[in-house]
């Protein structure tokens, strides 16, 4: 019953648009719907009102800063919800006893050491945390922003606390910090926000900042404010969700 | 007839693919019995839209939407707006798949199963334990 449904579902997805696709612009084609009004627009001033030349940004932390506000507070709150979720207390385990503990670190399958694990990361890791600070403060003039700097920030803790048999992470970020910094993040962004209404001027306007450098430098500073906001965000939300899944999650080497 | 077809897929072929992906991920939350794989499929469907988006911001001579020189051109460069709101999707889809996953975990931690039906099995038991017990310590008080 369950698998007719299923089928009668994926014909009706696929086969209904197939039919009705005159609805669907034609990929690709400059005079489309999609392509045209705001868009162009868009494109056309992000230089000289936003002084950034990557218009993604101009769109998200300038045309649109006040969504992009609350998408960093949703993220935030996702953060939030999952320790919530998780605050009661774990069933008890019972702790392996000691002479166990020895024997498994000789028996079973030999601990492998690898150039990976043991070189590699920490080589790696620094690389990668030095190209977030790129693609964060080159945001608005070249390709990336605070997203995505937040991201590599996150997956650089999740490959640090990920490989086996690291005695000492590369930053330590215990439970409550990290969820009291993803609070920051969107607290830096309002905070950008009021400071351009010190100015004169309306929310998160960024020309009218008290800040004294030239016009046009006013927009960049604003952008990058608020992408370092985003980005804190973006990074405590990820590190907060990791360590509190993996704080009730227990894996076979565990040593408790 | 051949000629009708390519031209059909070259300019909405991408329409096609992603609608299949979409459906697969629909397919997957209504059938699949484990709800690990379910939110997999969920997150396939997010794909899919997203994917959906980025079809509609292309343009055929465009380049990517950082520009070049000082005279801008609006037909020079791909529509920057569905970049923009996917950018977005993509970290919120980040957090809905922790919270799924932190739920997941408490139903793992109450119930010992994530597969439904052994689920729903559990959750019969204990309710009729429930009614037991009620019946048990307010007898005559039958709902």
């Amino acid at each position: 019953m369950r698998r007719a449904i299923t089928i009668i579902l994926l014909i009706v997805s696929i086969t209904v648009p197939f039919i009705a696709f005159d609805v669907l612009p034609v990929i690709g084609d400059p005079e489309s719907a999609p392509n045209t009004h705001v868009s162009d627009y868009y494109i056309e001033h992000a230089i000289e009102e936003c002084n950034s030349p990557n218009m993604v940004t101009a769109v998200i932390v300038d045309y649109r800063a006040f969504d992009t506000m609350f998408e960093t507070t949703v993220m935030f709150l996702a953060g939030l919800s999952v320790v919530i979720i998780l605050a009661n207390r774990p069933k008890s385990r019972i702790p392996a006893p000691e002479s166990l503990k020895r024997l498994r670190d000789t028996s079973g399958r030999p601990v492998y050491t690898t150039i990976n694990k043991d070189v590699m990361i920490s080589i790696i890791e620094p690389v990668i945390l030095i190209y977030a600070m790129y693609v964060l403060f080159h945001g608005e003039i070249s390709l990336g922003g605070g997203f995505q700097a937040g991201a590599l920030i996150g997956m650089t803790y999740l490959l640090d606390i990920m490989v086996v048999g690291r005695k000492r992470p590369i930053f330590n970020l215990p439970k409550e910090k990290s969820a009291a910094l993803a609070g920051i993040g969107p607290f830096i962004y309002a905070l950008t926000g009021f400071v351009s209404m010190i100015g004169g001027g309306l929310y998160l306007e960024y020309n009218k900042m008290p800040v004294p450098v030239h016009q046009a430098e006013l927009h960049s500073l604003g952008i990058t404010a608020v992408e370092i906001g985003v980005t804190i965000g973006v990074a405590g939300t990820i590190i907060t969700i990791l360590n509190a899944l993996t704080e009730r999650i227990s894996f076979d080497d565990d040593n408790n | 007839m051949m000629t009708t077809i390519n031209a059909f897929l070259a300019a909405k072929g991408l329409y096609l693919l992603t609608l299949l992906l979409l459906s697969l991920g629909v397919a997957g939350v209504i059938v699949c019995n484990n709800y690990m794989k379910k939110l997999i499929c969920m997150n396939v469907m997010q794909v899919a839209v997203i994917f959906f988006f980025l079809c509609l911001g292309q343009k055929d001579p465009g380049t990517i939407p950082v520009a070049m020189n000082e005279a801008v051109k609006a037909a020079e460069y791909i529509n920057p707006l569905p970049h923009g709101l996917m950018l977005t999707a993509i970290v919120v889809s980040l957090g809905t798949t922790g919270v799924g996953l932190s739920l997941l975990l408490r139903i793992r931690e109450k119930y010992g199963t994530i597969e439904e039906d052994d689920l729903l099995k559990k959750q019969a038991q204990q309710a009729r334990r429930d009614k037991k017990r009620r019946e048990l310590h307010h007898p005559g008080d039958s709902e």
